[in-house]
């Protein structure tokens, strides 16, 4: 069986890159997390991630056009490989293994605790 | 919507740019540029700039730092690595190429180096003392029909201007005897040396002004007494080895005896003052009490000098100024009228006309030599470099393809030049280790063998290094670097397109014009020099030997010259002050018959015995000779003298009474002598007169049979050192002695010589060079030619007429340069030679052999080439 490695963060990005479809770049991809998540993400943990996915194959890139902001250098747009698809359902798939593993129990007696 | 530029912290975006691993540079400045812009519009700029350094500080990670050892570095040393990889390569597998270039760049260094070191040691002179600014040497200018210089003064003008005056801060004089013959007892026997700087009677403020100090004993005491003496350390290991020289006692000619004083540190190369033997100045009254003496204004005595060191607020014209009564005081009728002038220490090793060591405008043209030999030299390594520059096009055109900028190119191109020009370089300092022996015998200077142990020399070479590089490495860089990519790669260039031919023209056209230049020097001083020693002088000159008399007694003299007739290789001797011609001769106002005043031209006195005129063959035009005496009583003249005085008959001036010397030598003309020449070329024949006066005797003229030269010297030798035992034999050649009337000349000969051979040699790897390359670029055409049925001459006449054309214009350019030149030079001649059709037709022809000599292998191995052979080429 394929072990996929897939860190929480990156598994933040990666699906916000599939959320962001075609507009997936550095930026956007940011200001998406944000808002969404409510937590600051910083330029260089973002790359960091993208780079070590693109590393192991779950994103590939292109550049993109350049806008006056950016002084004419260009975007870089990332989107979902067939791996990378693999990937995030594997780890959603043992998520929801784990999920169902849970016993009823455990909820009542944790809203019991508090 | 154009705003007005907003931008993050420069130093924090440098900062990224260094770190940024670059395959993401781009994209992730663009990221922050891009948040930074909307963070200027939402929060000001304060804000956006410092969440800018908060962002680059967070993305110095290990993710965006690039790798230490990239695939693609930010400093370009692996590129500097890079050219000169291929600078050596380069260089080792066109080792022809490599060689010519090298060497010529390396002679040409050679020279410069040597010229440098010698133009520094020359303005190094007499740099090291204290207030040197205020030093002044008085000096002389002699105003009578032309103005002539003298490094001296008449003696008691010194104590005169320190006495009356309060401008010298500190005066001394100097008589400086040369020729000195020095005696002292050693173990308990009598040496003679002979001290060809002389001695020195120095005042002691003399070692006040100038920075020589002692070793040994104290200034203020050493020379105050009559009969001390210091000398320098040199001096001392000389006469007395390891023994303490204080205290000892040496003798001049065996009359004066000196006991040393004190020691002088040794002098330094670098000063004009060349006596290392200083006598105390009270001493000076035995030697020559006229000279001594407070009034000998009369004249002015050769190494009579003074020397003083002005108040800081004098100026040199206030003092000639106060001097300038003095004349009218001391010499009121004198027709001699002197000017003293005040001659700055540092004007004093330049300025010739004082006996300075050499001019300066002498080093100015050896620097333009140098760098003449330079440009020569870097000529030929454009032409060099342009003509390799087709092979290496496609090289320019797959490095342009990959992306290479012109400007990476243009350094690649110079960086290879520069590895020539450290080989040179390298070369160049050895060789000059090698040859400073050389220059200094040449120059007749003292420039040390270490002469490259200095900072300013060391600035020197790297200068030289960059200056050539750029030089020479600019142009042919240019050119590699302007190929189309296209057309490089498609081999379609052709020699055309390789920056022209013209410029290789000129090229070529200034490396024949300065070698013409320099051939037709060559022709010109050799011609003139050839005159000089070859024309008639008006006497004889051969076989011809001077004899210093060793004592005034005259009977010694004449047994002594009648003992040297005896000799059988002797022919005929004479007893005189001088040779007809030389340089140790005595001038003097002359007064003719019932004239009241003196006559305004220098006469030159040649006081001889009777057997003068025919021991040197001196043509009587009329009249008769002198009857032997002992005294003045008639005198025998020169054309000259008779034509400046305006006789035209010789007939009519026998008889007419001639005064010299105040007065006290007088006689009656009793014949007249054809002109000879008394001087060098340089100068007119001076009027002349002859008569007897065993007073002035100082040489014996011998004329000895040229068979038995040795044998009769020896013989001679020995009877004079009979007579005379306490002194030292000398004796000289006269035509010897006139040909060193023309030693700068030889120099300046000898210097063209060299000069020449090295442009010429030059010249002639440019040409190598260049030939090989046109060639190369013919070889199909020549193929074809001879398929045609071209014959050998004719194809060795396509390489031969652009060769022709050349030099043909060099010549134009060459010939008037030259011409002006050299008859400016011969103008310092009063007897030149004619500059004649002949020195230009020499210094053409020869410029034809010499192309001819170094094209014509190449050329004649091209021509005879089978076509088969030449057209399979490509």
């Amino acid at each position: 069986m394929k072990d996929y490695q897939l860190g929480e963060f990156e598994e933040i990005v990666i699906l916000t890159v599939g959320i962001l479809n075609n507009a997936a770049y550095s930026v956007a991809i940011k200001d998406e997390i944000e808002s969404r998540l409510t937590r600051t993400v910083s330029m260089g943990a973002l790359h960091t991630a993208l780079n070590r996915m693109e590393d192991k194959g779950y994103l590939k890139s292109y550049a993109g056009e350049s806008t006056e902001e950016r002084a004419g250098r260009p975007r870089r747009y990332f989107e979902i490989t067939a791996l990378g698809k693999k990937a995030i359902q594997y780890a959603k798939d043992t998520r929801d293994e784990l999920w169902r593993a849970i016993p009823e129990t455990i909820w009542q007696s944790n809203l019991a605790g508090i | 919507m154009k705003e007005k530029q907003i931008s993050p912290p420069g130093l924090f975006l440098s900062f990224f740019r260094w770190f940024c691993q670059p395959r993401l540079l781009d994209y992730i400045e663009g990221d922050l540029l891009e948040v930074y812009d909307r963070r200027y519009k939402e929060f000001g700029k304060r804000k956006a700039d410092w969440k800018f350094i908060i962002d680059v500080a967070l993305l110095f990670r290990p993710g965006i730092i690039k790798s230490r050892k990239g695939y693609q570095k930010f400093n370009t040393n692996g590129m500097y690595k890079s050219y000169f990889k291929i600078g050596w390569r380069t260089i080792i597998r066109n080792k022809e190429y490599a060689l010519i270039n090298i060497a010529g760049l390396a002679l040409s260094i050679t020279c410069c180096i040597l010229i440098f070191a010698l133009v520094k040691h020359h303005t190094g002179f007499d740099d090291f003392h204290e207030n040197g600014d205020r030093i002044y040497r008085i000096v002389t200018e002699q105003h009578r029909e032309t103005v002539s210089f003298v490094n001296a003064v008449p003696s008691p003008l010194g104590e005169v201007f320190r006495e009356n005056h309060t401008y010298g801060e500190k005066v001394a004089r100097l008589f400086n005897e040369t020729d000195a013959l020095i005696t002292f007892e050693r173990g308990g026997e009598l040496v003679k040396i002979k001290e060809p700087e002389g001695i020195a009677f120095t005042e002691p403020a003399f070692f006040e002004i100038f920075n020589f100090p002692l070793s040994q004993g104290n200034i203020t005491t050493a020379l105050n007494e009559p009969n001390t003496a210091i000398i320098t350390e040199r001096m001392a290991r000389k006469y007395f080895g390891t023994q303490n020289p204080i205290g000892q006692v040496i003798s001049y000619n065996n009359k004066i005896p000196f006991t040393i004083t004190g020691i002088l540190e040794d002098l330094p190369v670098t000063t004009d003052i060349k006596t290392e033997l200083f006598v105390s100045y009270p001493t000076l009254k035995d030697f020559n009490p006229w000279l001594a003496s407070e009034n000998a204004w009369g004249g002015i005595s050769s190494g009579m000098y003074c020397y003083t060191l002005l108040q800081p607020y004098v100026t040199p014209a206030d003092v000639e100024e106060a001097l300038q009564p003095y004349v009218k005081q001391f010499r009121p009728t004198s027709k001699n009228v002197h000017h003293y002038k005040l001659q700055p220490l540092s004007d004093i090793h330049f300025n010739a006309k004082y006996g300075g060591a050499i001019e300066k405008s002498d080093l100015w043209i050896l620097s333009a030599i140098g760098i003449f030999l330079l440009i020569t030299a870097c000529v030929n390594f454009i032409n060099l470099a342009t003509a390799q520059a087709l092979k290496r096009s496609k090289e320019v055109g797959v490095r342009k393809v990959l992306g290479s900028l012109r400007g990476q190119l243009f350094w690649q191109f110079l960086m290879e030049t520069a590895i020539i020009t450290s080989a040179s370089i390298f070369l160049a300092l050895v060789a000059a280790y090698f040859l400073v022996p050389s220059v200094n015998s040449f120059f007749k200077t003292q420039i040390p063998l270490n002469f490259g142990v200095d900072g300013m020399f060391l600035l020197f070479i790297a200068g030289l290094g960059i200056l050539i590089t750029f030089l020479a490495g600019c142009y042919p860089a240019l050119i590699l670097t302007g190929f189309k990519p296209v057309t490089a790669l498609k081999g379609k260039l052709s020699m055309q397109q390789l920056g022209g031919f013209n410029t290789r023209r000129s090229l070529i056209v200034t490396q024949f014009a300065i070698s013409q230049v320099l051939i037709i020097g060559l022709i010109v001083i050799m011609n003139q020099m050839r005159f000089s020693r070859q024309a008639e002088l008006g006497f004889d000159k051969e076989s011809l030997v001077m004899v210093k008399l060793g004592g005034d007694s005259l009977n010694t003299m004449h047994t002594l010259k009648n003992e040297f007739l005896r000799l059988p290789g002797v022919e005929k001797v004479s007893l005189c002050l001088a040779a007809p011609a030389s340089t140790n001769d005595w001038g003097n106002s002359i007064r003719f018959e019932n004239d009241t005043e003196e006559v305004n031209f220098r006469t030159n006195m040649k006081l001889a015995d009777a057997d003068y005129i025919s021991t040197f063959d001196l043509e009587l035009l009329a009249g008769r000779n002198l009857h032997p005496s002992d005294t003045v009583r008639e005198v025998v003249v020169n054309e000259a003298l008779l034509h400046k005085l305006g006789i035209e008959s010789y007939e009519e001036a026998l008889g007419k009474m001639i005064y010299a010397n105040g007065g006290s030598m007088k006689g009656p003309i009793v014949g007249v002598v054809r002109n000879f020449h008394d001087k060098s070329f340089h100068e007119e024949i001076s009027a002349a007169l002859i008569a007897t006066g065993s007073d002035w005797y100082s040489n014996f003229a011998i004329k000895i049979n040229s068979n038995t030269t040795i044998a009769t010297l020896s013989e001679i030798e020995k009877l004079w050192q009979e007579h005379y035992p306490d002194q030292l034999f000398e004796y000289s050649f006269v035509d010897e002695s006139i040909a060193q009337f023309y030693e700068s000349e030889e120099t300046i000969l000898r210097g063209i010589q060299i000069f020449s051979f090295i442009a010429i040699f030059i010249g002639c790897l440019g040409l190598y060079g260049l030939v090989s390359f046109m060639v190369a670029q013919k070889t199909k055409e020549v193929g074809i030619r001879k398929v045609m049925g071209g014959g050998i001459g004719h194809i060795i006449w396509i390489f031969g007429q652009e060769f022709v054309r050349l030099i043909v214009i060099a010549f134009l350019i060459a010939a008037p340069l030259g011409w002006w030149f050299m008859s400016n030079w011969l103008q310092d001649f009063a007897f030149k030679i004619k500059l004649d059709v002949w020195t230009f037709a020499i210094a053409v022809g020869c410029s034809f052999l010499i192309a001819a000599l170094s094209v014509g292998y190449q050329v004649v191995r091209a021509a005879v080439i089978n076509p088969a052979v030449s057209l399979k080429t490509e």
